[in-house]
């Protein structure tokens, strides 16, 4: 298997001219694999934290775990992110239709997306809340021991199963993938704005000559590998948000709240504070590792 | 060495019958012609003993049947030229795009730069060394020695060939309809008034002939 | 220029002499697999070493896919394999669809008709230079349109249609055949299918790669034309640099119905100036009812280079549109 297109120029010179296609298929079987195998090794249930009594005293019956704003934006940014996807892989595989000015208007509706969540992260939100920090490591390995039925620090009580650390706001495998998919994001999305100079858009004019034909091929297969990996990313994310045990995560999504129970097995209310009940249900303040 | 289109051949379930018409199993680029690009002798010792049959071909030419081994990708006009030394039909451009390569398969015109040569066996091929007969020249021919119809006369054998399927479809052109069935042949010298007297003079022959 | 080279490089040829025999090698080598039918459009590719198939599928002996008959419904099939001299010849072609007729005939040169065959005819690629030149544009599945940059050599493009990739549809045949309405019957291993003449071109935006709805593994076996229309007026015009061999620059081809004066149904359809050719369906309905004259003809011109976008070099190719499309109502048979 290739990993690279290549072709000779008029000049005689080698360069790439895009990622194979191929890995598309790599990528939906890595997928795959990831999918069925985590399905398949990973017990269902682990044993939920007791909960505190102490720490329930006056918490509010629902807690607020995304804003109308985040929601906005995850569920704009997602469809942008099939559009993209559809448009860019289904005439791959032969699935034919006129996919280019519609693959670059979602283009442009995830860039619009991605400026308004940066800016709402920033101007609204704790810029800290999705920073992966000393304690986040921590978590992970505790949390990876118990997936795997080892106890963190030997407090599994008998019949009482492993039990999961309890996270910031995010966990950090929400954390991890954040990150992975906005890596990819961007490089999709800057190579994506460079290769809107070489289509027509009525932004502005086609420029052939912006680059040398080596440099272009190198901003296509960036694309390329960005988007192939958002084929995987995208598989492993649909997957845990139709988990039984994730599902309160993802109806949080959608009507933003989750119970007071969910919050305090799940997280750490001193890594993500909670407002009394009686004012609004607000965000917390900072992890601050 | 298995030769593949023989096994495919077998495999896929062919008949014998339609792949004796069917399967040209023609030597790569055995023969000794050097003006061949790519000589593949390792697979000649198996040809010779696996398809010895199909790797000849019969070609009809000019009313002879010639026996001659034909690389699968060879054009008519090398094959012609290289092979059976038939050095009358030229070649040009080799891209159908002058004419000098014209001849006749089955009485019609052609560009032998642009045909294969396995594609035509079975049928009638007709260079200008074929024109003559018994002796006697065509009217065509006879017409460029009355006219002095060419200049450099690179282009004349294939002017002829054309002039001879031509009289063929039409044997009493006007001077246009002449230049229009003509119109698949350059002459670089640009020496088409005299190549047209000669296609009027070829059609007077001709009839008077009939 | 493309480097003069005097060999093809060995491919693997088969001869079959059943439809049936010439899809399985089709399906066999897929991809790798090269229909060849006249070869005036394939030789070029191969000498210059540009395509090179491992196996050449020669379709000159099946002799079910060549030759004219009557059709369905009073209507005329024609073998995919039957040479452009045969249609244009032909005394039922000359009769009743003397517009393929003319347009079979303006083809090349009389040698490339006798050889090329109405199938190929349809089914040939683009003559963009650049892209035969071998070069990794687009259509050669590469990221770059050589004729469409501001410094290309683009006379012979696109003025519609164009999708990235500004390359023309080289065809004469087409746009009679989409002005006719014809249907194309596509042979595969899983079937056959039948496509309207103006469904089987595709443009770029839809696969950049390919000009017709064909895939590896299809074979075009015949040309379905429906019984035409009584008394049809009919145009086609054909305009190049010489008046033999040369591709058009652009081309039209039209179909009116008139009936009481005014024209009651019309095909306008003009190649050469599209990656496909280019059914004219707004000057159509603009023109119905009106009367085949200068001043419709006019107006036609006028819509049909609505939205027309010349490249650096083709600036012409927009009046020769609309003078065309205007020549073929006014002046319409
Ligand atoms: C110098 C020159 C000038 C020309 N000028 C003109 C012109 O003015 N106008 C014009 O219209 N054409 C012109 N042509 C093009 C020529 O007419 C076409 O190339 C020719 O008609 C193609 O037909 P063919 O049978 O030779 O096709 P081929 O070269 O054998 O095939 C052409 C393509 O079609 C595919 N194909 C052929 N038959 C089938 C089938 N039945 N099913 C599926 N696929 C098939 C082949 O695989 C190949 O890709 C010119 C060509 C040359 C060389
Ligand atoms: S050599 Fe055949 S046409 Fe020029
Ligand atoms: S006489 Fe010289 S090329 Fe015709």
């Amino acid at each position: 298997m290739e990993f690279l297109r290549r072709a000779l120029n008029p000049w005689g010179e080698n360069v790439p001219i895009g990622v194979s296609w191929d890995l598309i298929w790599a990528a939906v079987i890595v997928g795959s694999v990831f999918v069925v195998g985590h399905a398949l090794l990973v017990p269902k249930k682990v044993g939920a934290a007791e909960i505190d009594e102490d720490e329930a005293r006056g918490l509010p019956e629902k807690v607020q775990r995304h804003t109308v704003g985040a929601r906005g934006f995850h569920w704009s940014m997602s469809v942008a992110m099939f559009v993209l996807l559809i448009t860019a892989f289904f005439p791959v595989v032969g699935i034919r239709f006129p996919w280019v000015t519609i693959h670059w208007i979602a283009g442009v509706v995830l860039i619009l997306t991605v400026l308004y969540h940066i800016w709402h992260v920033f101007a609204k939100q704790d810029f800290w809340t999705m920073w992966i920090g000393r304690r986040d490591v921590e978590e992970g390995r505790d949390s990876l021991k118990a997936a795997l039925g080892r106890s963190g620090e030997g407090e599994a009580g008998a019949g009482s199963g492993s039990r999961r650390p309890r996270a910031g706001k995010y966990p950090v495998d929400q954390k991890m993938f954040h990150h992975a998919a906005m890596i990819v994001t961007i490089g999709a999305v800057v190579t994506g704005i460079l290769m809107m100079f070489r289509i027509d858009n009525f932004l502005w004019a086609e420029n052939t000559y912006m680059f040398s034909d080596a440099a272009w091929g190198w901003i296509y297969v960036i694309h390329g590998i960005c988007g192939i990996g958002l084929i995987f990313l995208v598989i492993a994310h649909v997957y845990f948000a139709i988990r039984p045990e994730k599902r309160w995560m993802t109806w949080s999504m959608i009507h933003g709240l989750i119970d007071r129970e969910k919050y305090l097995q799940n997280h750490d209310p001193k890594r993500w504070v909670v407002a009394e009940s009686g004012s609004d249900a607000v965000e917390a303040g900072a992890d601050g590792d | 060495m298995l030769q593949p289109e023989v096994i495919q051949a077998r495999r896929g379930g062919f008949t014998r019958r339609k792949f004796i018409k069917g399967v040209v199993a023609a030597g790569a680029t055995a023969s000794a012609a050097g003006y061949l690009f790519r000589g593949s002798g390792a697979l000649s010792p198996f040809l010779t003993a696996q398809g010895a049959v199909e790797r000849l071909v019969t070609l009809n030419v000019n009313g002879q049947q010639r026996r001659v081994e034909v690389p699968r990708q060879e054009t008519l006009a090398m094959t012609l030229r290289y092979q059976l030394g038939l050095t009358g039909t030229k070649l040009g451009c080799d891209r159908a795009e002058c004419g000098a390569c014209t001849l006749l398969i089955d009485g019609v015109t052609h560009y032998g730069c642009s045909i294969l040569t396995h594609t035509v066996r079975g049928r009638e091929v007709t260079t200008i060394e074929g024109l003559e007969r018994n002796g006697e020249m065509h009217p065509v021919q006879q017409a460029v020695l009355d006219e002095g119809g060419f200049q450099c006369a690179f282009c004349a054998p294939g002017f002829v060939m054309s002039m001879v399927g031509m009289l063929d479809r039409n044997p009493n052109p006007t001077r246009e309809e002449a230049a229009e069935l003509l119109a698949g042949n350059l002459c670089r010298c640009g020496d088409y008034d005299k190549i047209l007297n000669t296609a009027m003079r070829a059609a007077e022959l001709s009839g008077a002939r009939a | 220029m493309a480097v003069i080279r005097d060999m093809i490089p060995p491919f693997e040829l088969y001869q079959p002499a059943e439809i049936d025999d010439a899809l399985r090698l089709m399906d066999q080598y897929g991809d790798q697999g090269w229909v060849l039918a006249g070869g005036l459009d394939t030789f070029d590719w191969f000498k210059d070493r540009i395509k090179r198939p491992q196996a050449v599928i020669d379709l000159a002996a099946v002799e079910e896919i060549r030759g004219i008959a009557a059709g369905a419904d009073g209507g005329l099939e024609i073998g995919a394999m039957t040479s452009l001299t045969d249609v244009a010849d032909h005394a039922d072609v000359q009769g009743r669809y003397p517009l393929l007729a003319e347009a079979a005939g303006l083809v090349a040169t009389p040698q490339i008709r006798n050889q090329g065959t109405l199938g190929g005819n349809i089914v040939q690629d683009t003559r963009c230079w650049y892209y035969r030149s071998g070069w990794p544009c687009y259509r050669a599945g590469g990221n770059i349109c050589y004729a469409a940059t501001a410094r290309s050599m683009n006379r012979e493009h696109c003025i519609v249609g164009a999708s990235r990739c500004v390359a023309v549809n080289p065809s004469d045949t087409a746009p009679a055949l989409v002005a006719l309405d014809a249907e194309m019957v596509v042979a595969s291993s899983s079937g056959e299918r039948t496509f309207p003449a103006a469904d089987f071109f595709i443009g770029p935006d839809i696969d950049i790669e390919r000009m017709t709805v064909l895939e590896p593994g299809d074979l075009l076996t015949r040309i379905a034309l429906p019984a035409p229309w009584e008394g049809a007026r009919w145009y086609f015009e054909k305009i190049r640099d010489r008046k033999s061999w040369d591709f058009s620059l652009v081309s039209v081809a039209s179909m009116l119905r008139v009936e009481g004066g005014a024209i009651a149904d019309a095909r306008i359809v003009v190649n050469s100036i599209a990656p496909f050719p280019v059914r004219m369906t707004a000057v159509e309905t603009a023109i119905r009812g009106r009367e085949p004259n200068e001043e419709t003809g006019q107006l036609a011109g006028e819509i049909a280079i609505e939205g027309a976008r010349a490249l650096r070099h083709n600036d012409y190719k927009i009046a020769l549109t609309r003078n065309l499309v205007k020549r073929s109502i006014r002046d319409a048979a």
